[in-house]
């Protein structure tokens, strides 16, 4: 886990200016190296080099040296994911889990944990449903009650993939952030709403 | 309990069609819940006779019913103990249904025919009419025959679109008489009814009375009462008392009155929604047999917001789905397959030892959680959909750098979106203080924020906004009228340049508000309704 900038000030009871300049020697000594703390990046912490900071501290897979989300792998390895769940049209999340340690598409040691992360990513997304199998039909090579997950069918017209514009959505007032603040003769009202006079542009 | 708006929207609906006082008379009822005449002339500050009026109005059209409670009478209406006052309640439901008039119309005329929706259409536009009043409005409008009008009065009766008025004045046991005896019966929780339920279940006459119709009983009364002069010597007393009992049985057919059935209405437009959302979800061919399924079952069903469907065999969905002409083509095959997809998870229809039933509460449940991850999509944006996704199906408290981590977005980001959220009320928000002296977290202390949707609180959030926005959109389209009331006032020949152009614009808002209305009501139905 390594140690906190200010947990090292307070336990070696030494003044600060002398505490950063023993940092900065130990760094360009090589003996100590300075991790990024995910969760709270103002916290510098720092460890001897010969340790490997911990995931707590790191992030795990999905963060860089930075400390920040690493967006665009995470992408990939969402695409990809979806890609093998339209070609198997149900998989569970072992099926998907064989099909990348088989393949070693990726080069980064990801768990079933991780697997797991994305395929709820996938879901939050709207981009795969998930769902328990009844043992029947498309569901019927896994065992029931199994967690699995579906992709939608985009070549359906208009599929659920895509979420649908619903009633308020498609009008100013649904998505309007003066909504609270409107009354009929008040400052915010339709008749003088500016989101109104644009939808009603013809 | 209506919401604000909700009040706001449906007095908005009466001003427009009976005017300010009948307007101001309603939104007294609906604000204060039900009141005696003398409450209403105290707090609306008009006279006995014209509040008399309003209510009359409101009561023609369906809108308030009157009702006797039969509790001791306390408070400021106190008389002589025991004395039962006639008390009116605003019926909220109802007013609601006057922007639906339209659905109606095309729900009947579609399935029996031009001259039952004319006859429909007139009593949703005077709300209640006699035999023969409906009789003599279709005469003086189409010159239709006596026979025809009671043919068709009948059609709408038998489809159950038509029914008997409820009773003018009736008497509402008190409640506790009414929960001890469901306590009894069922084991579940129920929800107890409110005083409008409590009023309608008691007012409403019974199945049989509701939906009897005998044509030409005003021509057989007249002709029992020409029996009925003084009687020849061969007819003896026994005869006289039977026909005193046959008139007045006639007397009170000729004289029920009859008006549109909201609650059949509502149900064939519930039945729609469910077939449109499976249509979006699966295919035409999975919302064929859905409706299919909707048809076989119709019969059964006892109530709007039944949460399943009876059971059918496979064989009986498959020989409604083959009675329309445009399904000839479906195979036995293709409609197993239909139902075995629909079947899969979510559960739409169930299946229970080769039967199958429809799952309304999955389907209302699934259109309403599209209308709100729609709204938060657009106003709220991308990281709020998933975030409140997560939080929705997860369904209790999370904490922010959880929800971060599972989402895949920064912290800071996810901290602004869930405050935007929460202060819009889409969210509830709890504080976790962890650690530290009793004296506050600053003495090495920790404090979590974890947040949660609450459904229930979120539907009525959600459905008072739906309220508020098609407020908004009548005032709107109040205004752009009034804006433009000198163009609508020209004649057509005289619109040239710039005020064709203004008369253009106003049709195209008009046809807009209006078809935006519509939509919006169809979701205010799915959240108010079904």
């Amino acid at each position: 886990m390594g140690m906190w900038l200010r947990d090292i000030k307070r336990r070696s009871n030494l003044q600060d200016a002398i505490v950063n300049k023993s940092i900065i020697s130990l760094q360009a000594k090589n003996m100590i190296k300075e991790v990024v703390n995910v969760k709270n990046k103002g916290k510098k912490h720092y460890m001897a080099v010969e340790f490997e900071p911990s995931t707590e501290l790191t992030g795990g897979a999905w963060y860089d040296d930075d400390g920040n989300l690493h967006v665009e792998f995470i992408n990939i390895v969402k695409k990809c994911c979806l890609q093998k769940i339209k070609q198997l049209k149900v998989a569970t999340l072992e099926t998907v889990l064989q099909l990348f340690k088989t393949s070693g598409v990726f080069k980064a040691d990801l768990k079933e944990h991780h697997f797991e992360e994305i395929l709820g990513a996938l879901v939050l997304d709207n981009e795969v449903m998930e769902v328990k199998s009844n043992g029947m039909g498309e569901f019927g090579a896994i065992p029931e009650g199994k967690v699995c997950y579906k992709a939608f069918d985009k070549q359906r017209v208009g599929a659920a993939a895509e979420p649908r514009i619903g009633a308020m959505a498609s009008m100013p007032c649904g998505v309007c952030p003066r909504i609270r603040s409107c009354t009929p003769d008040g400052v915010v009202s339709p008749s003088t709403c500016v989101y109104f006079q644009k939808w009603l542009e013809f | 309990m209506v919401s604000q708006h909700g009040i706001l929207y449906a007095v908005h609906l009466i001003t427009n069609q009976f005017g300010n006082l009948v307007a101001k008379v309603c939104e007294c009822l609906l604000r204060n819940g039900a009141l005696t005449l003398q409450a209403i002339v105290r707090r609306t500050e008009l006279s006995p006779a014209k509040v008399r009026n309003c209510l009359l109005v409101l009561i023609q059209h369906n809108c308030a019913q009157a009702f006797i409670l039969e509790e001791s009478v306390s408070g400021e209406d106190a008389g002589e103990p025991g004395k039962a006052l006639t008390q009116y309640i605003a019926l909220f439901v109802n007013i609601l249904h006057r922007v639906r008039f339209s659905k109606f119309m095309d729900v009947v005329s579609k399935e029996l025919g031009g001259s039952c929706g004319e006859l429909f259409r007139g009593l949703l536009e005077h709300g209640r009419l006699t035999v023969k009043q409906i009789v003599d409005r279709a005469g003086a409008n189409a010159k239709e025959s006596t026979n025809t009008v009671q043919e068709d009065l009948g059609k709408l009766v038998m489809a159950h679109y038509v029914e008997c008025c409820p009773a003018p004045e009736p008497l509402v046991p008190p409640p506790d008489a009414d929960t001890k005896k469901r306590a009894k019966s069922s084991k579940v929780m129920v929800e107890p009814l409110t005083l409008e339920q409590r009023v309608m279940a008691v007012a409403m006459p019974s199945a049989m009375r509701r939906f009897s119709f005998v044509p030409n009983a005003d021509q057989v009364a007249d002709d029992q009462q020409n029996v009925n002069q003084p009687p020849s010597k061969d007819v003896g007393e026994k005869r006289k008392l039977h026909d005193l009992e046959s008139d007045t049985a006639l007397e009170e057919e000729v004289e029920c009155n009859w008006r549109a059935n909201f609650e059949e209405l509502l149900r064939r437009l519930r039945h729609k929604t469910c077939v449109d959302t499976i249509k979006v979800r699966f295919d035409d061919a999975a919302a064929t047999v859905l409706s299919a399924m909707l048809e076989a079952s119709r019969a059964e069903e006892d109530k709007v917001k039944t949460a399943n469907s009876v059971p059918l065999s496979l064989n009986t969905i498959y020989e409604e789905v083959v009675k329309n002409e445009k399904n000839h083509s479906m195979t036995f095959d293709h409609v197993r397959t239909c139902l075995e997809e629909l079947s899969c998870p979510p559960t739409f229809v169930k299946t229970d030892d080769e039967s199958y039933s429809i799952d309304f509460t999955k389907i209302t449940e699934a259109a309403q959680s599209e209308e709100i991850e729609s709204i938060v999509l657009k106003r709220f944006g991308e990281t709020a959909y998933k975030i409140f996704r997560l939080l929705f199906r997860a369904g209790c408290l999370m904490e922010t750098d959880k929800i971060a981590d599972r989402i895949f977005a920064e912290k800071k980001e996810t901290s602004k979106t869930l405050f935007k959220m929460w202060q819009d009320g889409y969210l509830l928000m709890e504080k976790l203080v962890v650690g530290g002296t009793t004296t506050g977290p600053s003495y090495g202390g920790s404090s979590y924020l974890l947040w949660k949707v609450n459904k229930r609180l979120l539907r009525e959030t959600i459905l008072d906004e739906m309220f508020h926005a098609a407020l908004n959109l009548n005032l709107r389209l109040a205004h752009e009228i009034d804006q433009n009331k000198e163009v609508l006032n020209l004649p057509p020949d005289k619109r040239e340049g710039p005020d064709k152009q203004k008369f253009d614009r106003l049709r195209n808002v008009r046809l807009l508000i209006h078809s935006s209305l519509m939509k919006l009501d169809d979701a205010i139905m799915l959240f108010h309704d079904f």
